[in-house]
């Protein structure tokens, strides 16, 4: 019975996974490096870099709910930190954020417009928009970065997007959980949500019940955008200055993350909770490295360890759950 | 029941996959209250046909008509808000959602939140788990479990629920029966029954012409993406039609040319 009801449990959450292993890493972090992981500091550190690749996250989590997947976000990202920062200095930054959006938008719908018209995989069409935007960022710099100097970022604009602490962690980090519980309720609440996870598990089931399949994997696409974008909105919020290389790689952190918080890429199942909890447990283990001392050149190795074990436990996991 | 207007007529209708010739100068018309057999072997087109019916593909040439008015664009959503409802043998249901989500899934019923759509949960699961119930779900099953942990019948059983619970003018049954227990294969023959003599247009898929000879009031034959016999069943018996279905189009020419 209680065996039943485990199985039920983890077949509905395919979070759980992701979860046991951030409990078990918080736990092993903290053991082992004598206050100097868990302390607010580091902590708060942790929750910023969370914020942001976290919201990225979310954006890719909902792409790979439709069966296809963007990875192109690292560029978007860093075009968004660019415009808003180019922006901010001559305009407020709640404009120069809206203006960073927008174009997050735009190359969200030049990815979906692309990969719904032309049927070509997502894959290569946004591994041609990664480049693009990549090569448009470095050109826009020529080799320098924008930046806005630290004097000048203490307006409430420029706290509100990731530029300050709020009860001791970044402002950015309250983005994120709006930004999840908005997208959880639509994912989970609404006609939306539901089309979205259907064309996932069947494109073409979807499609006979009458669900505008392409229209749909294109909202997508334009939400990830919006929210890769505004992620390097934040970035740049905190930092205060973007180059052409800002995101860089920061592709691949997302597709680990919402691998780790058990969202399948085949599409259709997808965990918004678990792809936080993914880019919590990426952040926590970087911030690790740093603290322990270990050089950061190891972490690539680490986050391709890491989520070749994730995705094999969560497969033995999901099988068991589906065994009568 | 007004045979001169057909709620659906097909005229001359053609499809075309690349090379291959789906359709070929299909012309049928299905009139309301009237329950049409849909018969022939593997690969003669019937269910290419009703999926034109329903919308998943687009005519090559010919006309459809739906209620005297041409359908111009074909979408399975402006063949369901027409009130087409279809139960499919290979698609409609998605492995990845529950039962209650699988059931509306593209009619959701939505209470309004300050103006958000919000799932009616208490309305889906309730409505879903009853309707699905009758046709062999287990009491066991939540609604809410996912669609890939049912059986073929119960599977089917989802889809005729559907098909079912909304109010339509045509149901299309695409073997409805396959997967089916005896006493289930029989309480959706009735339901076929029922649902023409409520004034619905059913069309009825399947190779098995004696089943569909006893329910239905006309039998139309395909072969080859072709149209080869449209006969009353009351001038017709089951076993001429299976000669018809044996022998291919050759059987009818030689009787048209008699």
């Amino acid at each position: 019975m209680l065996k039943s009801e485990i199985k039920r449990l983890v077949r509905r959450h395919t979070e759980i996974g992701i979860l046991f292993i951030s409990l078990c890493l918080v736990l092993l972090f903290t053991l082992t490096s004598e206050g100097r992981w868990a302390n607010a500091y580091n902590i708060g550190t942790i929750l910023q870099v969370t914020a942001t690749l976290g919201l990225m996250t979310l954006g890719v989590a909902l792409v790979i709910g439709t069966g296809e997947i963007d990875i192109s976000v690292g560029s978007t990202f860093g075009i968004g930190a660019l415009i808003y920062l180019w922006f901010a200095v001559r305009i407020d930054p709640v404009f120069a954020a809206l203006l960073a959006v927008g174009a997050g938008a735009l190359i969200g719908a030049f990815n979906g417009i692309l990969v719904t018209r032309t049927k070509t995989p997502s894959l290569i069409i946004t591994l041609g928009s990664l480049m693009i935007f990549r090569g448009l960022a470095i050109a826009l710099t020529d080799g320098f970065s924008f930046s806005v100097p630290y004097k000048e970022r203490d307006g409430f604009s420029y706290s509100v997007l990731g530029g300050a602490e709020f009860l001791g962690i970044n402002t950015g980090f309250y983005w994120l959980v709006a930004g999840l519980a908005v997208l959880l309720i639509a994912l989970k609440m609404t006609p939306w949500g539901n089309w979205l996870l259907a064309v996932g598990g069947s494109a073409a089931s979807a499609h006979s019940r009458g669900v505008r399949v392409e229209r749909i994997k294109l909202s997508a696409f334009v939400v990830c955008g919006v929210l890769a974008a505004f992620a390097g909105t934040l970035e740049a919020s905190k930092l205060g200055f973007a180059d052409g290389s800002m995101g860089r790689l920061m592709e691949l952190q997302a597709i680990a993350a919402c691998v780790l918080g058990g969202c399948v890429l085949a599409g259709g199942r997808i965990s918004l909770p678990g792809a936080v909890l993914g880019a919590f447990v990426l952040s926590s283990v970087q911030s690790y490295l740093v603290v322990t001392g270990v050089r950061p050149q190891w972490f690539i190795l680490l986050l391709g360890l890491i989520v070749v074990f994730a995705a094999l436990g969560d497969r033995t996991l999901r099988r068991w759950s589906l065994k009568n | 029941m007004n045979k001169q207007t057909p709620l659906i007529q097909i005229k001359n209708l053609d499809l075309h996959f690349g090379a291959f010739h789906a359709l070929k100068n299909v012309s049928v018309d299905f009139h309301a209250g009237e329950l049409v057999g849909l018969v022939g072997d593997n690969g003669a087109g019937k269910t290419t046909l009703i999926r034109v019916l329903c919308g998943i593909h687009t005519p090559s040439a010919g006309e459809v008509y739906f209620d005297g008015t041409r359908v111009k664009t074909f979408h399975p959503k402006l063949a369901i808000d027409q009130g087409i409802e279809t139960i499919q043998q290979s698609v409609g249901l998605c492995d990845n959602l529950s039962i209650a989500r699988n059931f509306y899934l593209g009619r959701e019923p939505v209470k309004r939140f300050c103006g958000l759509p919000l799932l009616d949960f208490a309305k889906m699961r309730e409505m879903s788990g009853r309707v699905i119930r009758q046709f062999g779900l287990r009491e066991n099953v939540s609604v809410d479990d996912e669609v890939e942990r049912l059986s073929g019948g119960e599977r089917q059983s989802v889809k005729i629920g559907r098909a079912v619970e909304f109010k339509n003018r045509v149901v299309i049954m695409d073997e409805p029966t396959n997967h089916l227990s005896v006493r289930e294969r029989e309480h959706v023959n009735e339901l076929a029954l029922q649902l023409r003599d409520q004034g619905l247009l059913v069309i009825y898929i399947t190779h098995d012409i004696f089943q569909v000879h006893r329910l239905a009031d006309r039998i139309v034959i395909m072969e080859n993406g072709e149209k080869i016999e449209d006969a009353s069943t009351e001038t017709m018996s089951a076993e001429a039609l299976e000669e018809v279905i044996r022998q291919g189009g050759r059987i009818v020419e030689k009787r048209d040319a008699v």
